[in-house]
């Protein structure tokens, strides 16, 4: 298995993929349709992006099947049609996918809370997500559960993909900085989560989405300080705001790719990018690896 | 027990999320024949506001922030009946808010919802993924004097504009304040959009909201 000749090789870093929703945005999504519908209606646009993924440097590139867990297709009245966007999704990436190059099966979150907030369960996640893994499994060779804000919906993803799969799980929460450091919005602490995540299973720990690439390099520290395990760091292209109809993220290409080489000194193992991240940045970070 | 005294035992309570003591105080404080408008005010709203700042500040998050308004609530219900006779000079004004058509985020928006009802607004809260013709609609009939309209996403905050729009299609533009709140809002957006304004925590939300409310 490649990935893990990869994460045993100390030299090595992965170059993981950029944004799959704002690419989709660019290329003219309507809003409030699910991306992950375009896996059915319109699969050109999702091989297009994967494509320019792989080609731009990406070493693994993600399934378009972040929100296709069954309780987030639910709130889009899409559930029953669950096996068919994930299968769809997974023809779409095999039909590009080059020579020893990685397809990973994207995890994303089920848009349900736990108590006070919603009435979710630990048991509750897990079958939602376990529905999901039982049709991805056969075509990924990799997770990567992305973008989480409670520790407990992450643990519930990981045993999931526990009960169906033994591929590598790369457990990635995101955090919010605050006065007394990274949290998620449900309150959990950066520690808390590592503890978690490695007693559940996970191969790889990380942090994606919230953050831009600059705090993620104070989060990259505190990583470092805490876990021996390889981590993996996708950061948004800093905050996106509006001009007219189209959606501006004002950091650099450069300012990010600086950063990204940072984090990649203090010790990441798995390098890419979140939200407003594209094709180029992937590229201008892997002509910055070599 | 004096009146201010009570107030920051209530204040307390709601910070420290104790449930039992909060409805404990709210019963004394209706057995004592104390200004509840006051008890509310400087009570109860001063702990929610406790809690808000300590959410902007990374202090508490979002559970504790529910637990927060979840107890205030039924604190509330225990008061109303006795607030009745004040409850006109307790009502600030109507707001109706809602997450705009095509995206589900709801947190942010149930906050100040939360956030605003604890301050003395009769908060019409719509839920998330709402039509902008269903917002003005519901503004209509509730007689709202402000609505509010959040987006968490860019490709989705056209929306609030359309908001807006319809308001001036039907000549109501100026019988309603309109603020938009949501992570990509910014005060640029706000002019595009004719809104009359835009807040970046649920503690701004409020004092936006009063502002907006007396400069009528």
């Amino acid at each position: 298995m490649i990935f893990n000749e990869w994460l045993e090789d100390d030299t090595k870093t992965i170059l993981f993929d950029g944004g799959m929703g704002s690419e989709i945005i660019k290329r003219g999504l309507k809003p409030g349709k699910l991306p992950d519908l375009l896996n059915i209606e319109e699969p050109q646009v999702i091989r297009s992006i994967q494509q320019a993924y792989y080609e731009a440097g990406s070493e693994m590139v993600q399934s378009n099947t972040f929100g296709s867990c069954y309780l987030n297709l639910k709130n889009h009245n899409l559930e029953e049609q669950i096996v068919e966007i994930n299968q769809k999704a997974l023809e779409i990436i095999n039909s590009i996918r080059p020579i020893n190059h990685l397809i990973v099966g994207d995890i994303g979150p089920s848009s349900v809370f736990k108590p006070p907030i919603g009435d979710a369960s630990i048991d509750m996640w897990q079958s939602s997500f376990k529905k999901q893994v039982e049709i991805l499994n056969s075509g990924v060779d990799l997770w990567h559960i992305e973008t989480i804000s409670d520790i407990d919906e992450m643990t519930a993803a990981i045993r999931a993909i526990k009960e169906v799969s033994s591929k590598p799980i790369i457990s990635s929460m995101t955090y919010k900085k605050t006065k007394r450091g990274f949290f998620t919005i449900m309150g959990d602490s950066l520690e808390k989560c590592l503890d978690i995540q490695m007693n559940e299973g996970a191969d790889v720990v990380g942090a994606n989405c919230t953050l831009g690439s600059n705090e993620m390099i104070d989060l990259m520290k505190e990583f470092k300080d805490l876990t021996d395990m390889p981590v993996s760091i996708k950061p948004n292209a800093g905050k996106p705001r509006l001009e007219g109809t189209t959606t501006i993220y004002d950091q650099t290409v450069q300012e990010f790719t600086q950063d990204i080489i940072k984090i990649i000194n203090l010790g990441a193992k798995i390098v890419g990018g979140c939200c407003g991240t594209t094709p180029h940045t992937i590229q201008e970070i892997k002509k910055k690896m070599k | 027990m004096s009146i201010e005294k009570l107030n920051v035992e209530i204040s307390e309570a709601i910070v420290n999320l104790d449930k039992e003591k909060a409805l404990e105080l709210a019963k004394r404080a209706i057995a004592s024949g104390l200004n509840l408008l006051d008890v509310v005010e400087h009570g109860f709203g001063e702990g929610i506001r406790k809690i808000g700042d300590l959410w902007d500040e990374g202090e508490v998050f979002l559970p504790e922030l529910m637990l927060g308004g979840n107890i205030m609530q039924e604190a509330m219900e225990l008061l109303l009946p006795h607030l009745k006779e004040h409850s006109e000079s307790f009502n600030r004004g109507v707001v109706v808010i809602a997450t705009i058509e095509g995206d589900i985020h709801s947190i942010g928006k149930t906050i100040v919802g939360t956030m605003l009802s604890a301050n003395g607004y009769d908060v019409h809260d719509l839920g998330a993924d709402v039509p902008a013709e269903k917002i003005v609609d519901e503004a209509i009939n509730a007689n709202a004097n402000v609505i509010g309209v959040s987006a968490l996403l860019t490709t989705t905050m056209t929306g609030q504009k359309k908001v807006v729009d319809i308001l001036k299609e039907r000549n109501i533009r100026s019988k309603f304040k309109v603020i938009l709140g949501g992570a990509p809002v910014s005060r640029k957006w706000v002019e595009e959009c004719g809104a009359d304004g835009y807040a970046d925590s649920a503690v701004d939300a409020v004092k936006l909201v009063k502002e907006l409310s007396s400069s009528k």
